[in-house]
């Protein structure tokens, strides 16, 4: 009976500590993933994700033409992103030039777009401007 | 055997529970209102709700005090100047008073009648022009916050003088920042961040209990490059600087901040200056933070430390046009410098 018991102790022992090790590898993952190591840009229009993207990984420059009440161009490469042309009045979105870092973002305000990639370097929820 | 089975799958069960113990994401939706991008940060069971809510909040605001298009309170007002009163609402009537007390406070270096010269520099336009001096000095003759009418017996508002334009543009964005927080407390949100394009307000703390991190912005360099941060909870953080909009004509910069009394971009000592305010001993804490930041930033870093230290849950970060930056007593264990690009000096 005690010998009995001690085989079932070691297996459920076992199991649980391997569970264990699995569900914080896990979570340990799962953190670094969503931390901003990467530079994950994502670009909205009027609250809508028109396109994820890891700029790291990105091996040639990509333009994604966006259409609404005027249109914008933005331009991929490793790394960077930026608005690189509009029809906009104001063109705020194309000066605001490349964004390399993260927590960096773009807005296009007339046609309600967006670029931003997520994170902080600095572990920011928000920045005050 | 089964009784193991029994005990391995509760394992297995409460382990799992353990590994999602981690925060659930917030809901954060982008919206475009008030000339700006309005970023959200809602925690909790309520925060799809409350954060629809106070997207369809910002519209209301936007509609009812802007005048860049037809329609809403503040055009009928102006339409009605040196007319008669015109009815107004019971959030614009709140912000017409509160805007004549900044007028008192800041001694004139926030006025809510600075429209005539807004709209005569074309600020918020795409053909921003410099006007002439005999033109500003016309202007200015319609600029003051005092001559505004306003009869509280009977919800009106009046313009005496023909030309005057009402310009909530100084604190529509803040009183929007208190009625965002307002609808979250309401939905029993305990866990809330709102960005209205610059202006951040914060309910409560993170959902993990830490405070929020949020950063001031470098007035010389890229958006999202900051000099320091604030480590706070139910606050709200005003900025207003040089930076933030602003023309260049012959090498001379023209930003949006009117000084009321010279008619022209203001020029005191500070390039940017960021309020601080406690929600918890200031009621309207981004209402009064907005037009708190116009006012310091017209103020000059002296004038306008006084008026911050002056007042009970408020305070500031200044930086100053010789690249120094400096905080009130209040922040000392709140605010860390952190300037990547070394051009500037924290003075303690």
């Amino acid at each position: 009976m005690f010998n009995k018991m001690k085989k079932g102790d070691l297996v459920v022992g076992s199991i649980v500590l391997l569970l264990i090790i699995i569900s914080f590898a896990g979570v340990k993952i799962y953190n670094s993933l969503g931390s901003g190591n990467g530079k994950i840009a994502v670009i909205r229009q009027n609250n809508i994700i028109i396109k994820t993207i890891d700029l790291d990984k990105l091996k040639e420059s990509q333009e994604i033409k966006i259409d609404g009440d005027f249109h914008n161009t933005i331009l991929l490469e490793n790394g960077r992103i930026r608005f690189e042309d509009a029809d906009c009045p104001d063109l705020v979105c194309v000066k605001t030039g490349w964004l390399d870092k993260n927590g960096q973002m773009a807005v296009c305000l007339p046609n309600k777009v967006s670029v931003k990639i997520e994170g902080s370097d600095e572990g920011l929820d928000g920045v005050a401007f | 055997m089964k009784n193991k089975l029994t005990l391995i799958l509760l394992l297995i069960f409460s382990i799992s529970l353990f590994g999602c113990s981690s925060q659930a994401a917030p809901y954060s939706p982008e919206s475009f209102y008030m000339g700006t991008v309005i970023n959200q940060k809602v925690y909790g069971k309520n925060a799809k709700k409350a954060g629809d809510l106070v997207i369809d909040r910002m519209k209301e605001i936007e509609a009812s005090m802007t005048i860049n298009t037809p329609g809403g309170e503040i055009n009928p007002l102006n339409d009605a100047a040196g007319l008669n009163p015109v009815p107004v609402s019971p959030s614009v009537m709140f912000l017409l008073n509160k805007s004549k007390e900044y007028g008192e406070l800041s001694q004139g270096a926030f006025d809510v009648t600075i429209g005539p010269l807004v709209k005569e520099w074309g600020i918020f336009t795409d053909n921003p022009k410099i006007p002439s001096s005999d033109k500003i000095n016309e202007l200015l003759k319609l600029v003051d916050y005092k001559t505004l009418l306003i009869d509280t017996m009977n919800n009106t508002a009046m313009l005496p003088m023909k030309g005057q334009i009402v310009d909530l543009g100084g604190i529509a964005k803040g009183y929007a920042g208190n009625e965002a927080i307002r609808i979250y407390k309401e939905n029993e949100i305990t866990s809330g961040f709102i960005n209205l394009g610059g202006n951040v307000v914060v309910l409560g703390t993170k959902p993990d209990g830490a405070l929020w991190n949020i950063g001031v912005q470098n007035p010389r360099d890229v958006n999202g490059k900051i000099i320091g941060k604030l480590a706070v909870k139910d606050t709200a953080i005003v900025s207003s600087g040089d930076y933030e909009r602003f023309f260049e004509k012959d090498g001379v910069r023209y930003h949006h901040i009117l000084d009321p009394k010279t008619g022209s971009p203001s020029k005191s000592d500070l390039i940017g200056v960021t309020i601080v305010v406690d929600s918890t001993i200031v009621t309207d804490s981004s209402t009064d933070g907005d037009a708190l930041s116009t006012s310091v930033f017209v103020l000059g870093l002296d004038k306008g430390r006084q008026l911050v230290e002056s007042l009970k849950g408020v305070n500031a970060v200044f930086i100053t046009e010789d690249k120094k930056v400096y905080v009130t007593s209040g922040l000392k264990d709140k605010f860390t410098f952190d300037d990547e690009s070394k051009v500037y000096q924290y003075v303690q």
